[in-house]
């Protein structure tokens, strides 16, 4: 039989063949859907249609991230709606908002395990792949559908093989080579396609950086991104898995849409300039601009090993007094944990606000919009024009040391050099 | 009308439009004929107002990259968007503008044709072409779901005659892919 990708591998048992081929359409029936606050849309659609039983609700959750706590009582009435249709249909569990965002809460909480495939109704989805499921964004009308009848029709993806190789130099982070991946390939470099990690540097990456590079697949424009099972994702889901698993690794001879090759070694601090996320360029090119807000959040870059990144550039010393830092945990558990260490007490004794987890700033409906003019720094995952709530703002993205050392000088600042100072 | 032909004249969208630019997510829990009026408004005014004049959009490359949210999709059909030709665009803008009964067809050619707002043009689904000044552009087969959905007017009108079936059938309902 035709060896096959890891992608192709989850969707042919997941749509009950022997094998599936790209561009086949198939009927799959996800292991897993998770939602958030726009779960009150898949609500109306569920309704709408007519449905009144949801279809594996025991493997169904949602995690309020997107505008809690309640900005009005629209919002408000919408949260409402979505507990009394959880609690009604069963759902496997629900996350009141401030839990965490659900792409962390959903990995950190071991809903979504090694194989599985994982549908939620938010581009971030793949953001599971880093525990090596294959997971899938969908709309709301499409997560009612999924509830309604315990399938969506997906279009089988190319695989690209992504190759890592080489050490990360000090300074650099897994932020930084996602946006040089973005950079390289373009928001529409992964369009219809699922990238596979690969490569003896990949193998070293942690869980969290792992994330952050499945996170950002979104950016490319891809279906979804994996990091094949490995010992790094057995430590992670044992004794975290709370379904059974089985992990699924690409046969040896599948056809990739193609290879790309990324010397990590030579990587720099990356900032993706303002209006698209493929803006990538080395830190040096945009050192010294100035900045008026810096965002320490997102479910791309705001886990434990990240806050600690900052923590250490901004122990002890004073955030510049014109630039507004707020830092958001991606998940609560990521916020004791750094209570616990010590890391967010720094940060807030260094001048950073902090908030509640969820997506906050990055949503751009709530907490943190941009006036005219002004530019934020972030270690979030989009800056299109508007995604912070104003149009006539900009948005840059980096790593969280990159925003950390800016965040001291008050204009985009390599770490680099902040790094060396504070330590030896 | 015939189903397999929409025929309508275009707004003329350009590159990198993101969905987030579409419809900002301030306004994603609007009545519809509201986020309508907040269609594009992002891009210009000129952009809102010929949207809405025109049931298809010629959009560049990625127009409706980007977040995930369906409210943008929804503003389109609001609107009396039709469908959306050019491209090549974003995964999840496509599925959520089929979901919501607006076709979405690559095709990149058309995006270089030289059409000027107000133009009319022929999607032909049978025969799997664009009509646009006298030519014809070709397009990939639209696969069965994806007809059967937007010919039910959306997903979720699609969504009901399966919980129909299935009620009457006392059978699962299932999306009928092959």
């Amino acid at each position: 039989m035709r060896p096959l990708t890891l992608a192709e591998k989850i969707l042919a048992r997941a749509s009950g063949q022997s094998t599936v081929m790209p561009d086949q359409i198939v009927e799959a029936k996800p292991d897993f859907c998770y939602s958030h606050d726009y779960a009150a849309f898949a609500i109306d659609a569920f309704e709408e249609m007519g449905a009144t039983r949801v279809v594996g609700a025991d493997r169904a959750v949602v995690c309020f991230d997107h505008g809690t706590p309640a900005d009005n009582a629209r919002d408000a009435n919408n949260h409402r709606k979505v507990r009394d249709f959880v609690r009604k249909h069963k759902f496997a569990e629900f996350y009141e908002g401030g839990f965490g965002i659900a792409h962390q809460v959903m990995v950190e909480e071991g809903f979504v395990v090694p194989g599985a495939l994982v549908a939620a109704n938010d581009s971030h989805a793949p953001s599971g792949g880093s525990v090596g499921a294959l997971a899938i964004g969908t709309g709301e009308t499409e997560m009612g559908f999924l509830w309604a009848t315990g399938n969506i029709w997906l279009k089988v993806p190319r695989t690209l093989r992504v190759e890592l190789s080489g050490h990360l130099a000090r300074g650099v982070y897994a932020k930084d080579i996602i946006l040089q991946i973005i950079a390289k390939l373009g928001v529409l470099g992964g369009l219809y396609q699922v990238m596979e990690y690969h490569g003896e540097a990949a193998g070293r990456l942690s869980m969290s950086e792992r994330f952050t590079l499945c996170n950002m697949a979104a950016e490319l424009g891809a279906k979804g991104a994996v990091f094949p099972y490995d010992d790094v994702t057995a430590e992670y889901v044992s004794g975290r898995a709370r379904f059974p698993f089985e992990p699924v690794l690409p046969d040896p001879g599948a056809a990739y849409s193609g290879v790309f090759d990324l010397d990590l070694s030579a990587l720099e601090p990356m900032v993706a300039l303002p209006g698209r996320e493929d803006r990538g360029v080395p830190v040096s090119e945009v050192d010294g601009k100035k900045v008026d807000q810096i965002f320490i959040g997102s479910c791309t870059n705001a886990r434990v090993d990240d806050l600690a990144v900052a923590a250490q550039i901004l122990r002890g010393k004073k955030i510049h007094p014109d630039v507004r830092l707020m830092v958001v945990p991606a998940s609560r558990a990521v916020a004791v944990e750094s209570t616990r260490n010590g890391d967010l007490l720094a940060l807030m004794e260094a001048g950073a606000t902090v908030m509640p987890s969820g997506c906050a700033v990055c949503a751009g409906a709530h907490q943190g919009v941009l006036g005219d003019g002004e530019v934020c720094l972030s270690t979030s995952n989009r800056n299109m024009p508007g995604r912070m709530g104003n149009k006539n703002a900009e948005i840059m993205l980096c790593s969280p040391a990159t925003a950390a050392a800016s965040a001291l000088a008050g204009v985009v600042t390599d770490a680099r050099r902040v790094l060396k100072e504070s330590t030896r | 009308m015939n189903d397999d032909i929409i025929r309508g004249s275009v707004a003329v969208l350009g590159d990198f439009v993101s969905a987030d630019v579409i419809l900002p997510a301030r306004y994603s829990f609007l009545p519809p004929e509201e986020m309508a009026r907040h269609l594009l408004t992002d891009l210009s005014a000129e952009a809102n107002a010929s949207a809405r004049e025109h049931p298809i959009l010629l959009a560049g490359q990625a127009f409706g990259y980007g977040t995930g949210r369906e409210s943008p999709a929804r503003a389109m059909r609001a609107a009396g968007v039709k469908a959306v030709v050019g491209g090549p665009f974003a995964r999840m803008f496509f599925r959520n503008a089929i979901n919501n009964g607006v076709l979405v067809i690559d095709c990149e050619a058309l995006v270089h044709a030289g059409l000027a707002q107000g133009d009319t043009i022929e999607i032909d689904i049978e025969r799997c072409e664009v009509r646009a000044k006298g030519q014809a552009f070709p397009i990939a087969p639209i696969p069965d779901v994806v007809k059967r959905i937007v010919q039910a007017g959306s997903l979720i009108e699609y969504g009901r005659t399966l919980m129909q079936e299935s009620s009457r059938g006392g059978g699962h309902a299932t999306t009928h892919a092959r």
